[in-house]
């Protein structure tokens, strides 16, 4: 039987050069992609934007609001449930992408109320953002309500690597301190003697994600509060997706 | 261990031989590149597809940057590496099929557990997913690597049993 000659042996030298550059070629790609992701700027959101509030009611979703910080107005026809991980790359892309359009198409016209819901399930970090973010939300919710989606989008924005520690308590409470109208020290306070009461509430939304199918995040629920009808989408889509979802539950 | 090391490099050469079988290879492997991009997160990418199949780039893109955001650029290496190594397998194992007359059909059946088992270890992600285990592969070894490393070994060695698949293998006399 034949062997393997000298021109397979040039043939497969090829073969492993070509890999190895197409490869590294992908990786290198996907690096790129990755970093032009998280270099992009959130558009400051801050006071000029729509009102950040609070609720107590249980929505007809059946959705406590209560902990959860809302954005846009309070008589918004749809309610958006936005479940995200501080650690979720693909969260933030959402948050650079598509979440600024929404803001200005749908949340400030009136048209769609935002519900910002914890859903902390890659690692140890994303809990701790996740317990950081209500405690934050406790902090400035009477006073200066705005100031949490600013604290929000400073954390995803200095979004690292997960397992890299940047979402460490103590990495996060310096982010916080970078943050003006949220004072780190009573976050501080409250992550130390709330966080089991917390995470107790914390559980619960993420159980309610997983009984409604969510296997990733970003993940969302648009409902009409006027009749009822909903509907889901999963991943940082595209904006159109989202224009597409809303016209349709706004319709049903 | 020469042997198979041989025979290894013999069945990365293979779809080299014809620029048919080099095309045939390069599609499967990019073929097989999407699909285990897109298993990564089953819900999303068949959401977007199923909005509009135009969406394939804009997924293939995104999930591309969020397994490396995910599992580095080990993890996203060994996705590359699978893909490669399936296209040539593929290649292989129809060029085994077509001389199977000749070496009769075990080549061949020994190709196929091989690319389903390999298979089902590397896209675990999208397994674990579809399954509805969301966050499992966190848990995991090194976020999953470790299980789609160990398809990709899976696959290695069953590429260097087969060698050039128009080529017996040699069995030592006993």
């Amino acid at each position: 039987m034949n062997r393997p000659d000298s021109v397979s042996t040039r043939r497969a030298v090829l073969a492993s050069v070509g890999t190895f550059a197409a490869g590294g070629g992908v990786v290198y790609a996907g690096s790129q992609l990755g970093s032009e992701s998280t270099a992009e700027p959130s558009p400051s959101p801050s006071s000029d934007g729509p009102p950040v509030h609070r609720s107590s009611e249980t929505t007809g979703f059946g959705i406590d609001l209560a902990g959860h910080p809302i954005l846009g107005r309070t008589d918004a026809t749809l309610d958006m449930y936005y479940w995200s991980d501080y650690q979720c790359p693909f969260c933030r892309r959402f948050e650079t992408n598509t979440l600024p359009k929404i803001v200005e198409n749908h949340i400030e016209t009136g048209t769609v109320r935002l519900v910002y819901i914890q859903y902390p399930y890659l690692s140890q970090g994303s809990l701790t953002a996740a317990v950081m973010d209500r405690c934050v939300w406790r902090q400035v919710r009477d006073g200066d309500p705005a100031r949490y989606r600013d604290w929000h989008s400073t954390v995803f924005e200095a979004q690292g690597e997960k397992g890299s520690g940047w979402a460490s308590r103590d990495s996060l409470l310096d982010i916080t301190r970078g943050v003006d109208g949220v004072d780190a020290d009573a976050v501080d306070s409250c992550m130390q003697n709330d966080r089991g009461e917390i995470e107790s509430s914390i559980a619960t939304d993420v159980d309610r994600a997983r009984q409604l199918g969510m296997q990733g995040s970003p993940s969302f629920v648009f409902y009409n509060r006027d009749t009822g009808s909903d509907s889901r989408l999963v991943g940082a889509q595209p904006y159109e997706q989202f224009e597409a979802k809303i016209a349709a539950v706004r319709n049903a | 261990m020469t042997d198979h090391v041989s025979r290894l490099l013999a069945a990365f050469a293979y779809p080299l031989t014809t620029v048919r079988r080099t095309f045939a290879a390069g599609l499967a492997a990019v073929g097989t590149y999407c699909l285990l991009a897109l298993s990564t997160f089953p819900t999303y990418s068949m959401q977007l597809l199923g909005a509009d199949m135009g969406y394939l780039d804009e997924a293939v893109v995104a999930l591309t940057a969020n397994i490396y955001q995910t599992t580095g650029a080990l993890g996203l290496s060994l996705v590359v590496a699978y893909a490669v190594t399936t296209g040539v397998a593929l290649t292989a194992a129809v060029g085994r099929a077509r001389v199977a007359d000749r070496t009769g059909v075990r080549g061949l059946s020994s190709v196929v557990p091989g690319l389903l088992a390999s298979g089902c270890a590397s896209c675990g992600a999208g397994i674990l997913g579809l399954l509805g285990f969301a966050g499992a592969l966190a848990t995991l070894p090194f976020q999953g690597n470790l299980l789609r490393l160990a398809g990709l070994c899976l696959l290695l060695g069953y590429l260097s049993r087969l060698g050039d698949p128009r080529q017996c293998a040699v069995t030592p006399a006993e």
